[in-house]
């Protein structure tokens, strides 16, 4: 009787484990470009789940550097071998998205699809769609809010079929940030800001792009903030997607990463 | 004067063309309406769109005829004459009186419906001249007919009036040399076109396309339930028409015909041809409830606009292999997008070969035969060395408060969106003039000349901004933003 009674709750428990497949194995991982990066997130950038990136301040509204970073990120997804053939879908509320712009950050406009939706509910299940779909490697959603069950519905959606989700949280324009208050169902939770580029000695202008990186959530590895880099680039211009960023220093913040941590990392 | 009467005035001696006085001396319990034209012309173009249940090649032929192209889809009632007879009918249901002719040639439909045997019923002519050959003499239905019924100028049928002529078997006897000298090519081509030996070139509201399913209903249904059955149910007739043609839709229109007479439709366009029911019924399903059913459906139809040859083997591969990688995996996704989206929604973009950033970049369906390389010209693309944002303002926006040592030198401070940046790097300028060639080279002046610079801000925050025109003393340097970069 008691051994009945273990053998249910065990087949119970394993349900549950089942139904809250949260933590499940990530199909690869996407390397950042740096070790210590990569650490952070126990090995790099989880696929197959859904990321949330947003910025603050003023960027919270334009939104260009969290999609820089995001850019950046799939990219780097689309160059590697097992997504030969397939396309990124970057879904907007607001139609500005410029791809020149993209392609300087190695997104190639043919290899991506944009979709303009009407409101956050369209937008979100537009990117549940595209998840599930065949021949789509990764998915930006630019919405103002996910909260836990529409982050749950993504996180299934990624692994029907191992596509990634990149959401770009943009608050509307002129309205009022939505509440983030409670869980969140992504994998990953990152916070850009621009950060002051440093032009090499000699050269005019500006250098590279910098963004001050906060991971304030990560499932499977632990929190952070860095100064990166866009990866170097070519002699021709191109972006080199292999190293989407390079390590510049890793920032002291005490709230978010322990020293010990920190130490123990590099 | 009177311009239509009702069946009792005709029977008291009143006719169209009368004089009001007349006809009020006539009958002085005459009961007189004003004439509404344009509300007639309204009349007919819904009476159109109705009988766009019986084909989907309506043309309304002002100011009281309608034509409907039958071809392919009378055996759809069981043949022409049931066909015809189920029209009169329903159109008396609504209490409108209707004189209906099927016929080979437009012109002798016309004819024969404005004949006094058409009063009795639906007239039905058989095929008189199946190759087309001027030699065969017109059947004796239409040979008996009037001159009128030619569609003649007044000019001209009076004049053949005046000859004795009466009958169109007489006009048709005569020599045809003689009667083009005589009185012209017109009245020749009218003559031909009703003996079907001329083509008529009708205005049908849509297109004709012999792709066309329907399905009656006994009773009307408006359950969002039953019209998505409806909906797979056709599909499945029209797919299977499709399957043993070899052919797939593009293009699909889907009309509901509603009790009331006005039917509500849904358009679908798919990236690549498709046959698949299942596929084409999932892709009208989540617009189905945007419809209004009124009082209920009592018909539905559906047609393919555009139907491209799909060899039977893709179909069955590309349901067997569903995983098939590249840009053929995705259409699915973006049929649904489209149909839920609609049109414009969903793209891809292509670079254009054009300097001025708004044109460099030009939209193109995500799936289809623009989707591969561009055809027109070189294969262009955005230079990489030239520095473009990644967020560009669907228009400029003006900066306030720019402070700049010099004119000619990127600004040093600026307010954009209630917030003052500080410069701390500046690129540039890239010049970007006007497209003189587009438009006459007078038209081209220097203040359509743009300067634009990479800005960051002490935040690190990167600006496109620029300056428009050419430095002058007399006018205050204008600057604005124009995109963001990431």
């Amino acid at each position: 009787m008691d051994g009945d009674r273990r053998n249910r709750l065990a087949t119970l428990r394993a349900d549950i484990r089942r139904l809250e497949r949260w933590t499940g194995p990530a199909r690869g991982r996407l390397s950042l470009g740096d070790l210590r990066l990569d650490s952070a997130l126990g090995g790099g950038l989880a696929l197959g789940q859904w990321h949330e990136i947003g910025g603050e301040g003023i960027e919270a509204e334009t939104c260009a550097a969290p999609a820089a970073f995001a850019a950046r990120l799939a990219a780097a997804l689309l160059a590697r071998p097992d997504q030969r053939g397939r396309s990124a879908v970057w879904i907007l509320r607001r139609d500005d998205l410029f791809p020149p712009g993209l392609a300087e950050l190695g997104l190639p406009a043919d290899r991506l699809v944009g979709v303009c939706a009407r409101d956050e509910a369209e937008a979100l299940a537009v990117a549940e769609d595209a998840l599930a779909s065949p021949g789509v490697g990764v998915v930006l959603a630019e919405v103002g809010a996910v909260d836990l069950t529409a982050g749950r519905r993504l996180q299934l959606a990624c692994e029907a079929r191992g596509g990634t989700g990149l959401v770009i949280l943009r608050r509307p324009f002129g309205g009022a940030a939505a509440g983030t208050s409670g869980g969140t169902a992504a994998a990953t939770c990152w916070r850009v800001s621009p950060a002051a580029s440093a032009p090499n000695p000699g050269e005019l202008g500006l250098g590279p792009p910098r963004w001050r990186l906060r991971l304030t959530r990560g499932r499977g590895g632990r929190t952070g903030a860095w100064s990166v880099e866009a990866g170097a680039r070519g002699d021709e211009g191109e972006a080199d997607v292999a190293h989407p960023l390079r390590l510049v220093a890793e920032l002291g913040d005490r709230d978010l990463a322990a020293p010990a941590a920190l130490s123990a990392a590099g | 004067m009177l311009t239509a009467v009702s069946p009792q005035a005709a029977a008291a001696g009143l006719f169209s063309g009368q004089r009001v006085t007349d006809a009020q001396a006539l009958r002085p319990d005459l009961v007189l309406a004003e004439a509404e034209p344009e509300a007639d012309a309204r009349a007919l173009e819904a009476l159109a769109d109705w009988c766009v249940r019986f084909s989907p090649a309506v043309a309304p032929d002002p100011p009281d005829g309608l034509f409907l192209d039958i071809g392919g889809v009378a055996h759809l009632w069981g043949g022409e004459a049931e066909m015809a007879a189920d029209l009169a009918a329903r159109l008396a249901r609504d209490g409108l009186t209707a004189r209906i002719a099927v016929a080979d040639a437009a012109g002798a439909a016309w004819a024969l419906a404005r004949s006094p045997a058409a009063e009795a019923g639906p007239q039905v002519l058989a095929p008189w001249d199946p190759d087309g050959r001027e030699a065969s003499p017109p059947p004796p239905e239409l040979a008996g007919l009037p001159l009128t019924a030619l569609r003649l100028e007044p000019a001209a049928a009076a004049q053949l009036s005046r000859l004795g002529l009466r009958r169109i078997g007489q006009l048709a006897a005569l020599p045809r040399g003689p009667l083009a000298r005589r009185f012209g090519g017109r009245v020749l081509l009218r003559l031909d076109q009703t003996l079907g030996r001329a083509p008529e070139a009708l205005a049908f509201r849509r297109p004709p396309t012999p792709w066309f399913a329907r399905l009656d209903l006994a009773e009307p249904v408006s359950a969002p339930d039953d019209l998505a059955r409806l909906c797979r149910d056709v599909a499945l007739r029209l797919c299977a028409r499709l399957e043993t043609a070899g052919r797939g839709a593009r293009r699909l229109r889907l009309d509901f015909h509603r009790v009331d007479g006005a039917p509500v439709g849904l358009e679908l366009g798919l990236s690549r041809p498709a046959r698949d029911p299942d596929r084409i019924a999932r892709l009208f399903l989540p617009r189905l409830e945007t419809l209004d059913p009124g009082f209920g459906i009592e018909a539905v139809s559906l047609q393919a606009a555009e139907v491209e040859v799909l060899s039977p083997g893709q179909a069955d591969l590309a349901s067997l292999l569903e995983p098939v990688e590249g840009p053929e995996a995705l259409a699915p996704l973006i049929d649904r997008l489209n149909a839920r989206l609609g049109p414009g929604r969903v793209w891809r973009s292509r670079p254009r070969a054009s300097h001025v950033p708004e044109r460099s970049v030009r939209r193109t369906a995500a799936l289809g035969a623009e989707a591969g390389p561009a055809r027109d010209g070189p294969a262009v693309s955005w230079p990489a060395w030239r520095p473009r944002p990644l967020r560009l303002l669907p228009r400029p926006e003006a900066l306030e408060a720019v402070i700049a040592l010099t004119p000619d030198e990127p600004p040093r401070q600026f307010r954009w969106r209630r917030r003052v940046h500080r410069i701390r790097l500046a690129e540039g300028p890239e010049r970007i003039g006007a497209e003189w060639w587009r438009s006459g080279i007078e038209a081209v002046r220097t203040d359509q000349v743009r300067d634009y610079y990479r800005v960051e801000d002490q935040d690190g925050a990167r600006f496109w901004v620029f300056r428009s025109g050419l430095h002058d003393h007399d006018r205050p340097v204008r600057w604005w933003l124009h995109g963001l970069f990431g």
